[in-house]
């Protein structure tokens, strides 16, 4: 089996009575980079600290390349974790930092330093080896973190949120660096963060987490396309999906006090569901359902616009609709095609 | 292995590790303070006297009755009520007129840090001795000297009773002031001045501020000052000793002084470990009591 | 005056004020440490005379001499810092990082060690050093010294403990390092400036001891606490020698006090100088 391959089965973690994260399973192929994400409390650092062996998990199995992880501690397992907080060492200088999971396998001092400069010119810190943690910016000192990590060449990379403490420049030009370091290296990443852009942008193939489930998985474009429930369709997205609690009844879409036809999906019969359009996917046309702008903001290259459909609230993104103003009656079009349907009550994605 | 059970056997090497580092350290812990409470309330059911040796003998609660019947115990008791009261409302109220004080004086803290650091970190036995010889003494002294040059005349500060007992209390609140000063002061700086510009646009005056503002959020502070001030006062000793041996007779004896007299100057150690056990049993109390107040609130 | 400046002056005369109350006691101190046998008794007292550094020599020196007690209390005061360290660093990393159920009722037990007056263990002891033979020796005091120093010295180290973040440790168990690696190695030295701190408190508390002192004390362990009462007698109180045999007293705790008073500030608002204030 090729290095770096993960399965997750059944995995569950509670502490006493409170139950944190239930029914895990998943698999990564050696090479991939995946994303853990998910609202804060949702399980997916949870989940990244069991396969890292920080924490052991009431129920389930953690299979790394093959063999049974579950219950191995963190110095056995052939992982490296990358902290939110990078969790330097700060009395030692940022070799001594790389160099110290070397110094306690005892690798010869010759070799630890040629690795080390080895992994400090891939993140680019070649030139601080000699400083402190405490002498660097925050960048670097991620860098540093990031050096210490691949410096042992480990078959599964973790990262717990590693560029949320970054400023939102440094954010952008560091992901596509890390997306670059793991191409190179060719290591499995698992990558947690509750940043869906970062996800969507980064990843191989993600996990969804909410409430300690995991709800989704698949590619970002899957996911996105096909969110599997309503919390997973209001999370991805900016502006997020519109959702709309409906009652379909004879291929007619009731939303509150307006209602349009809907004969794609006449095939549901009646039913109360939550319709969700996407802000790209409204557009203004004739003949469509009655709305009233209720407010325009400009963002430069298109405009988000919110209006008053009856009694609801439904907002649009789309550079076409630039010359609208506040108050303005038009018509809007739902491309049918682009409706998604979640069953009202479990809030689950609908067949049509 | 499922659930609890594998997390504790995964887990179990480095519980042997903390309990290796812990064990032996609560052991000795035990072994010294613990251990011999047990052999001090033994102690208080025997009658142990040095000066009457072969007498030893088991007497249950003999001691205790006799404290029970003591009127010097009893005045050792009021005094010490008095002693801790007076010390502990007195360090409050002038550490935190002085805290309040030097807030409006930025630069005078430097200076002023530094010197609430000395009377802190001296012996208690020291500050006794210097206030008993240099200070309190009748016409050398400079207390006395200072009460003369304001006309208010010359007195016998450590001979007489009532004196005695205001010039130990005085003592005590020299030394350990500047604890609550230097507590209270770090307290103080934490709360943000924008609160304070709010309220003044909300046309709260000086007092309001404070009592609204300023009081409540260093509640916890005074609490935990009253906390560790009272049990330190309760426990007072070598200043007292110093500056009076607990007299003029038994005029300035708190409780604590009591029991080291009758166990030591009077090596009646049956006795004295019974006042011991009293004077346990009340800074316990006294101590439980203030920090459920804490938690209550 | 307009009432702003006059309301400055007032706080700068009650900061003179305070100052005065705080500093007089300590210069007079100093002061009559360096006057001779006749200028002590001058009446009124003076303020300008003649330095002499008889009183100084008298007490160092002199037949009456304190310096075998200074050493004394060294000794004492050191071995107790270091046995109260070797044994409370590791135990309070223990208890900061363990993870059992007893530990709020350890904790609590911890705590409530410091509550215990100390009369309430000196009689005990008595007693005890007395059958072991343990007056008037070294590991007597040190012993009950221990009592002490070793409950403020864990609980201390244990607020300290806590607060280094565990991540860290995550991380060099991660880098493969053994849990007593993680320990020494990344922990440890990080802990440097709480370990000084606590060792300048607990050196602070055992050389200001006296009450366990003067009990257990003997012709020849004596510490120079209780040594000053040679100073003191019945017929003629000999300030000069008093407040000079105070004064060295005074030096290695003053000097502490100055360098580290930053830490003591800091760990009062830990309310950690309970331990301080308690002798």
């Amino acid at each position: 089996m090729k290095r770096g391959h993960l399965k997750l089965t059944g995995i569950g973690k509670s502490y006493g009575t409170t139950n944190v994260l239930r029914g895990v399973d998943l698999e990564i192929q050696p090479g991939e980079f995946f994303a853990l994400l998910g609202p804060s409390g949702s399980g997916k650092t949870t989940t990244l600290r069991i396969v890292a062996g920080l924490e052991v998990p009431t129920v389930g199995q953690v299979l790394l390349d093959g063999e049974d992880a579950t219950t191995l501690p963190p110095g056995k397992r052939d992982v490296a974790m990358v902290f939110q907080s990078y969790a330097l060492y700060p009395h030692m200088s940022v070799f001594e930092n790389i160099a110290f999971p070397l110094r306690n396998i005892r690798t010869p001092a010759d070799q630890i330093a040629s690795l080390v400069r080895e992994a400090a010119a891939r993140v680019k810190i070649d030139h601080l080896l000699q400083r402190r943690p405490g002498e660097l910016s925050g960048g670097q000192q991620q860098r540093v973190a990031l050096a210490r990590a691949i410096v042992r060449k480990p078959a599964l990379f973790l990262l717990d949120e590693p560029l949320s403490n970054l400023d939102a420049k440094l954010r952008a030009e560091t992901r596509v660096e890390l997306k670059r370091l793991q191409r190179s290296l060719g290591v499995t990443a698992v990558y947690v963060t509750h940043d869906q852009e970062e996800a969507m942008s980064l990843a191989d193939r993600m996990a969804v987490f909410m409430n300690g489930i995991l709800v989704q998985q698949g590619t970002p474009e899957e996911v996105f396309r096909r969110p599997a429930s309503v919390d997973v369709a209001a999370f991805l997205g900016n502006p997020p999906m519109n959702l709309l609690p409906a009652r379909i009844e004879n291929g007619v879409a009731n939303i509150g006090t307006a209602s349009f036809a809907v004969p794609a999906l006449a095939s549901l019969g009646s039913r109360d569901v939550v319709l969700g359009i996407r802000p790209p996917d409204i557009a203004v046309a004739q003949g469509g359902i009655d709305a009233t702008v209720t407010m325009r903001e400009n963002l430069g290259d298109d405009v988000i616009v919110d209006f008053a459909v009856g009694d609801r609230l439904v907002r649009a993104r789309s550079a076409a609709m630039r010359k609208l103003a506040e108050g303005d009656r038009v018509q809007l079009h739902f491309e049918e095609a682009a409706l998604h349907v979640f069953d009202r009550e479990s809030g689950l994605r609908v067949a049509r | 292995m499922e659930g609890v059970d594998r997390i504790r056997a995964a887990e179990a090497p480095e519980r042997r590790f903390a309990w290796g580092l812990l064990g032996p350290g609560l052991l000795v812990l035990a072994g010294t303070t613990t251990l011999p409470i047990f052999y001090l309330l033994w102690q208080s059911t025997q009658n142990i006297n040095l000066a009457l040796p072969g007498m030893d003998r088991f007497i249950g609660a003999g001691n205790y009755v006799r404290l029970w019947e003591d009127s010097r115990f009893w005045d050792a008791l009021q005094l010490t009520f008095v002693y801790t009261g007076c010390t502990v409302v007195m360090q409050l109220v002038l550490g935190l007129g002085m805290a309040l004080l030097i807030l409006k004086l930025p630069r005078a803290q430097g200076p002023l840090r530094v010197m609430a650091i000395l009377p802190i970190v001296l012996a208690p036995v020291v500050v006794g001795m210097i206030w008993r010889t240099l200070m309190l003494t009748q016409d050398y002294g400079i207390v006395d000297l200072l009460f003369r040059k304001l006309g208010l005349g010359s007195h016998n500060w450590l001979g007489d009773p009532k004196l005695a007992v205001l010039s130990v209390i005085g003592i005590h609140t020299w030394q350990w002031t500047p604890f609550v000063f230097l507590y209270l002061l770090a307290a103080l700086s934490t709360i943000p001045d924008d609160m304070y510009e709010a309220a003044r646009i909300d046309r709260a005056n000086a007092w309001r501020r404070f009592t609204r503002i300023t009081l409540p959020m260093i509640r916890p502070a005074i609490v935990m000052v009253i906390i560790i001030r009272m049990t330190v006062a309760l426990s007072a000793f070598a200043a007292i000793y110093a500056a009076t041996g607990g007299g003029p007779g038994t005029a300035t004896e708190i409780l604590n002084l009591f029991a080291y007299r009758v166990s030591f100057a009077e090596l009646d150690l049956g006795y004295g470990a019974a006042a011991a056990v009293v004077l346990l049993v009340l800074t316990l109390v006294v101590s439980a009591g203030l920090f459920a107040m804490r938690r209550g609130r | 005056m307009s009432r702003k400046s006059l309301r400055s002056w007032a706080l700068v005369a009650g900061a003179f004020l305070v100052l005065a109350v705080w500093t007089v006691p300590l210069a007079w101190t100093l002061l009559t440490s360096f006057k001779s046998d006749r200028d002590v008794l001058a009446y009124p007292p003076v303020i300008f005379f003649e330095p002499t550094l008889a009183n100084y020599k008298e007490v160092l020196f002199g037949p009456t001499n304190v310096l075998g007690n200074l050493v004394t209390s060294v000794i004492i005061a050191v071995v107790t810092t270091l046995l109260t360290m070797i044994i409370a660093v590791p135990a309070s990393y223990a208890f900061a990082r363990l993870k059992v159920h007893g530990k709020k009722p350890l904790g609590f037990y911890v705590l409530a060690t410091q509550f215990v007056p100390p009369i309430g263990l000196i009689i005990p002891y008595f007693l005890i050093l007395n059958q072991a033979r343990g007056l008037d020796t070294y590991w007597g005091m040190v012993l009950i010294y221990l009592t002490f120093s070793l409950p403020f010295a864990i609980w201390l180290m244990i607020s300290y403990f806590e607060d280094i973040p565990r991540e860290m440790e995550e991380a060099a168990l991660l880098d493969r390092a053994t849990r007593l690696q993680a320990f020494l190695r990344v922990v440890l030295p990080q802990a440097r400036g709480a370990i000084a701190v606590t060792v300048t408190f607990v050196f602070l508390n055992a050389w200001n001891e006296f009450l366990f002192a003067v009990v257990i004390a003997g012709a020849k362990v004596k510490p120079v606490t209780v040594a000053m009462f040679n100073y003191i007698s019945v017929e003629q109180t000999r300030w000069g020698q008093l407040t000079a045999a105070a004064l060295i007293a005074m030096i290695p705790v003053i000097v502490l006090g100055i360098i580290a008073q930053k830490d003591i500030a800091k760990g009062l608002s830990l309310g950690a100088v309970k331990g301080v204030s308690r002798r």
